[in-house]
């Protein structure tokens, strides 16, 4: 059943991907307001496809590569309508979708068995950090975003050559605080994540910490996303270099999100 | 020799303010995290804790000398790893320390009486005139401005001035010190993961059922009195689950139930399940049958016989007594030794003492998988059949100690606190000056935050606005 509702969702969000890239060229508000409402409506396709999976599986379906990235897509898209409730940036809808649906794609090819809980993952701590952990994926990716859009509106700017998407996307002083403020929810996310993996870790392993793949590559973002922290409150980094580094900091996040989960589909099933 | 000293004194302060200096810089914060991210790679690279003859296999001589010079293969307790988390702790340290009472200064101080000036230079101000016909006499136009800035909780000081009015307005100043609060929660965290370190340990025990193990390094003992598994419908492992009992001076002193995610704690020791199997060297209990080998008949019904435990067999003199078992029976040609050839259970067998009248007569080894192969009771009728046996189940519990886990979550409440305090905690100061102009009095306002500049950019021209149609109407 919940298979169904898969197809339905991913369906969705290529019609509203479509629309969003028609606004990109025609610059009509009209657009963008429909595509939007599809984008709510693929976000309820895509609710339904998660819980009837959860209700198929007899737990909340987190515990594969598959239905951690529709997990994934799922909150960046919701926190992009969180968002755009607030700040009304209309072109960032025409980043999330086209993201949205890659990583729907990328699940779509993957196993999708549902498999019971291994004994390691019977824990109330799966549902408060794997939630936490992918949510704050999900912010880190939206700065992610805001990058892309810096570069551009910057590349807009240099070429001197106004004209495109110039027009839809905010000023740079605001991406760049937009991208900021991203990272200022995801980096306590995070480490709030690393923080419940240790402490269910300790019930577990009986260590809070043990040099896992997992753990390492948390620490690697952490140590990466502290840094352009620093950067930019300290040292100055701001534009560009800010909004590059945003994009290589998820970029070794996704990697490693992927490598890992892909990697500890054995026996030792989702953990960490 | 007083100026020697003076001057020795002197060179060390000069040498201590360099290292402080060394270390008060945000470039070595930059550095010390980027290398720390880089340098972590090679732990998930390189297999980590692995016998030496390992590295030799997969990397060959030469370049595995390398790796375990440099310590690849146990990077996380290599020197030049170490090196890094302490030049991170010292730069946390200075950081902090450098910058906190030039901070908490600036947080205490509250400069009312500003220049207009200063106002205007502001990152976010404006500046308007109300009439004297709307109202505008320098005390009601104050009193307006507090209003407004206190239904926005701002805490507020304000004065009067010769030519008019000053307002000072505030909140969320500790929100200033949010990444202090965190800084200190890391070197808690680290403080604690150090003395894990130095004054904890792990170690591993496997229980039998009903068999009571000292717990090393530890003044009692534990018991499992029952192991066993759970199963999904479709037949695959749920969980697996140990009942222990602690046990001290001979008492039993507290009883869990532990599985997966749930240890047992006695005395700051942690017990957790890790694995499970049935012992090799020894058995619950074994079925056995006796026949009568003339006739080629079982004489009567099969019997269970205890481990350890002489049984009598109904209708005969006969005893006998469970005491051997190997899981994979071995043979050792040149010692004459019975072994186990593996853990596994392929080839089961038992020995049994059998007594005649009280006197033991023969040990025959008897074979699941082989009966009647051997003559069990010489110079009698009889034979003795091994028709099947219950395992002994035994656990097998990891256990630990680190006194530094305490202070590592304490650590982990802190840092929660100061990410509330740095990242949604902004400290906002708005400075107003109301002054008696020719037929009215000109307000200044402005306003500053610490980050987060579009939000304050809304609460401040909602600021103004307010101000603007209030003193206006009025």
């Amino acid at each position: 059943m919940n298979f169904i509702f898969f197809h339905i969702t991913a369906a969705s969000y290529l019609i509203a991907t479509v629309i969003y890239i028609v606004y990109l060229f025609s610059h009509n508000d009209k657009v963008v307001k429909t595509a939007n409402k599809i984008l709510i409506l693929s976000f309820l396709f895509h609710s339904i496809t998660i819980i009837s999976r959860g209700i198929e599986a007899g737990h909340f379906p987190f515990t594969n590569l598959h239905e951690s990235l529709s997990i994934f897509s799922w909150m960046i898209v919701g926190v992009y309508l969180l968002v755009n409730a607030r700040y009304h940036i209309a072109a960032l809808g025409s980043f999330v979708s086209p993201l949205a649906l890659l990583f729907l794609i990328t699940a779509s090819l993957l196993p999708k068995e549902i498999v019971p809980l291994v004994p390691q993952l019977e824990s109330y701590w799966l549902y408060i950090h794997v939630p936490l952990a992918i949510l704050g994926n999900a912010f880190f990716a939206l700065s992610f975003l805001f990058g892309i859009m810096y570069l551009i509106q910057e590349h807009y700017l240099k070429s001197k050559k106004v004209g495109g998407l110039y027009f839809l996307l905010p000023s740079l002083d605001v991406l760049d605080e937009l991208g900021y403020k991203f990272l200022t929810y995801g980096f306590p996310l995070l480490t709030i994540a690393m923080i419940t993996g240790a402490i269910w870790s300790e019930y577990v392993w009986g260590s809070y910490w043990s040099w896992q793949p997992r753990q390492i590559w948390s620490l690697i973002t952490w140590f990466l996303y502290a840094a352009l922290l620093h950067g930019r409150l300290t040292v100055g980094w701001r534009g560009r270099k800010a909004a590059i580094y945003a994009i290589i900091g998820f970029m070794v996040l996704l990697g490693s999100f992927l490598i890992i989960n892909l990697l500890s589909l054995g026996e030792h099933g989702f953990l960490r | 020799m007083e100026k020697i000293e003076k001057q020795e004194v002197k060179i060390l302060q000069t040498i201590g303010d360099k290292i402080w200096a060394f270390f008060n810089s945000l470039k070595l914060t930059l550095t010390v995290l980027l290398s720390l991210a880089v340098v972590s790679i090679i732990g998930t690279v390189v297999e980590q804790g692995k016998p030496l003859e390992f590295y030799a296999k997969t990397y060959g001589e030469r370049i595995s000398s390398y790796v375990l010079t440099l310590g690849f293969h146990d990077m996380y307790h290599a020197w030049w790893f170490f090196t890094l988390l302490v030049f991170l702790a010292a730069n946390i340290i200075v950081c902090t320390i450098d910058r906190f009472p030039q901070k908490w200064k600036a947080s205490l101080e509250k400069r009312v009486d500003v220049a207009p000036q200063f106002i205007k230079n502001l990152g976010n101000s404006a500046s308007f005139t109300v009439n004297t016909i709307n109202g505008g006499d320098v005390f009601s136009v104050k009193n307006r401005v507090i209003e407004i800035l206190k239904k926005k909780r701002y805490k507020i000081k304000n004065t009067d001035v010769s030519d008019g009015a000053a307002v000072f307005a505030w909140k969320g100043t500790a929100g200033r010190f949010g990444s202090d609060i965190v800084h200190v929660s890391l070197i808690t965290i680290l403080t604690g993961a150090i003395i894990g370190s130095f004054f904890g340990f792990k170690d591993y025990i496997s229980i039998n059922e009903n068999e009571t193990v000292n717990a090393p390094k530890s003044n009692f003992q534990v018991r499992l009195d029952k192991f066993w598994l759970d199963y999904y419908e479709s037949g695959e492992i749920k969980q697996y689950n140990s009942q222990l009992t602690v046990v001290e001076n001979g008492k039993d002193v507290l009883s869990k139930k532990i599985w997966v995610n749930e240890p047992l704690k006695y005395k700051g020791v942690w017990f957790y399940q890790s694995n499970y199997g049935m012992a090799y060297d020894r058995i619950k209990e074994a079925r056995l049958v006796l026949k009568d080998k003339k006739k080629n008949q079982i004489i009567g019904e099969p019997f269970v016989v205890k481990w350890l435990e002489p049984f009598k067999i109904p209708g005969t003199n006969l005893a006998v007594n469970l005491a051997g078992f190997v899981s994979d029976f071995g043979f050792d040609e040149k010692t004459k030794q019975i072994y186990p050839r593996s853990p596994e259970h392929n080839n089961p067998a038992i020995q049994v003492i059998v007594y005649d009248n009280e006197k033991p007569i023969s040990g025959p080894w008897l074979f699941l998988n082989y009966p009647e192969i051997f003559a069990t009771i010489p110079n009698t009728n009889y034979d003795l059949i091994f028709m099947g046996y219950q395992g002994l189940q035994y656990t097998g519990l990891s256990m630990t100690k680190d006194p530094g886990t305490n202070i590592v979550w304490i650590g982990s409440i802190i840092m929660a606190l100061g990410f509330i305090l740095a990242f949604f905690i902004f400290n906002k100061k708005v400075w107003g000056r109301i002054q008696k102009a020719e037929n009215g009095v000109d307000i200044y306002i402005g306003g500053m935050i610490n980050k987060n500049k579009i939000m304050f950019e809304r609460e401040f021209s909602e600021i103004t606005a307010c101000l603007k149609t209030e003193v206006t109407q009025k």
